[in-house]
């Protein structure tokens, strides 16, 4: 009898603010994604549900958004990917340009690195090595110049575990995403 | 008559001061430890767990008060276990859906309310053997001592490691000309086991001398 009740308790409340709570993933997921494509309208799922490996025998399903501009055009996907951090799961946005050939960057949902130190992966001196950096394969180094855009990034001082962290994200999720994307036709085979 | 009102009134207002300071949750029984260390880097997310924690201990209290005569000695942990998930589902539900930012900052620390030691606590101890009115107000006064306690720590752990509180800067760093020089310790675990440590010595120490 309590079971019930309570149980009722909670599909009520669930049921109030279940769109709402959707509605603030969706949200927050579009604002992080506009501040790397600030020209993008409006973004639309193009593929829900990829099964993208994640190491170590872990399957993740993650959605893909298509950017539109204003006339409706693509100029961009983004998607959310997500791997262990020093501390806990690191979760983000990657977004990349139309065609998978440039990187525009990424947009951090969630981390609980370590205050002052990995965080500091949510900051512009390692989030801004992204921006337009060959979407292939990353390599991390612990010296270098962060201003140069290639594919080497270099590390946070004190945080390599956290700055790693990004790049195998990014490393891991980046061609599955590419080749499925590619693979279903929704953008040449970008060579 | 009017000793007996008197006398109501006495327990109501014991029964409320209790929680703030002579059995407060954190300071005195040691109870809550893990949300006290763990989400108390700022005072905001130190803020919002405390009014979770005060919605929960009220409505759980509310409940097995009421259900109190009903409960089997056996089934009794079980129900309050019960009905404090159904209210920190509630509560972490809100969250997300009005305070997203929080709801995140906060991340599992809201649904481990649940093993949340004050509120099992204070249903076992006050709400399954007294009437609703004295579970309220246990809860209440509970409730606000156990925030009370969160926020002395998170402010003190805020304003050293950021020379903010309730992110408002206060205190100007180096690097914007003034003196300050900001204490990342203090925002780690490290800094919540020193501030509590010293928090309870200080208080101990007052407490001795009065």
């Amino acid at each position: 009898m309590a079971s019930f009740f309570f149980g009722l308790l909670i599909a009520a409340a669930n049921a109030a603010w279940q769109e709402r709570i959707l509605q603030n993933e969706e949200d927050k997921f579009n604002n992080l994604a506009r501040q790397m494509l600030p020209d993008a309208n409006s973004f639309e799922t193009a593929v829900e549900n990829i099964e993208v490996d994640t190491g170590k025998g872990k399957k993740k399903l993650t959605s893909v958004k298509k950017a539109l501009a204003t006339d409706g055009t693509c100029i961009g996907w983004a998607f959310k990917c997500e791997g262990s951090g020093f501390a806990d799961k690191i979760k983000l946005i990657l977004v990349v340009d139309a065609g998978f050939q440039q990187l525009k960057g990424f947009g951090v949902l969630a981390s609980y690195e370590t205050p002052g130190i990995g965080d500091q992966i949510k900051l512009p001196y390692y989030r801004n090595q992204f921006i337009g950096a060959p979407a292939e394969k990353l390599i991390l180094s612990k010296i270098g110049d962060p201003e140069k855009i290639d594919s080497e990034i270099v590390a946070i001082s004190k945080a390599t575990i956290s700055s790693q962290a990004v790049v195998d994200i990014v490393n891991n999720f980046l061609p599955q995403i590419k080749d499925y994307i590619v693979t279903k036709g929704l953008i040449g085979n970008g060579g | 008559m009017a000793d007996n009102s008197d006398i109501t009134s006495g327990i109501y207002k014991d029964t409320l001061l209790a929680g703030l300071w002579r059995e407060n949750p954190v300071f005195r029984l040691l109870l809550g430890m893990c949300p006290t260390l763990a989400v108390t880097a700022a005072v905001k997310p130190a803020f919002t767990m405390g009014c979770c924690v005060i919605f929960v201990l009220v409505c759980s209290n509310i409940v097995v008060s009421l259900m109190r005569n009903l409960l089997k000695p056996h089934l009794r942990i079980l129900m309050f276990t019960l009905t404090i998930a159904t209210f920190v589902t509630i509560a972490d539900l809100f969250l997300k859906a009005f305070q997203p930012a929080m709801s995140e900052a906060l991340g599992p620390y809201v649904p481990l309310i649940i093993v949340n030691c004050i509120i099992i606590c204070r249903a076992e101890a006050c709400a399954s053997k007294n009437g609703l009115v004295i579970s309220i107000i246990d809860a209440v006064g509970m409730g606000i001592g156990f925030t009370m306690a969160l926020c002395i720590l998170a402010s003190v752990r805020e304003i050293l490691a950021t020379g903010a509180i309730f992110e408002i800067q206060i205190l100007a760093s180096q690097r914007e000309g003034g003196w300050f020089v900001p204490w990342v310790a203090m925002s780690m675990p490290v800094g919540a086991f020193i501030t509590l440590g010293l928090l309870l010595g200080l208080i101990n120490f007052v407490t001795k001398k009065r």
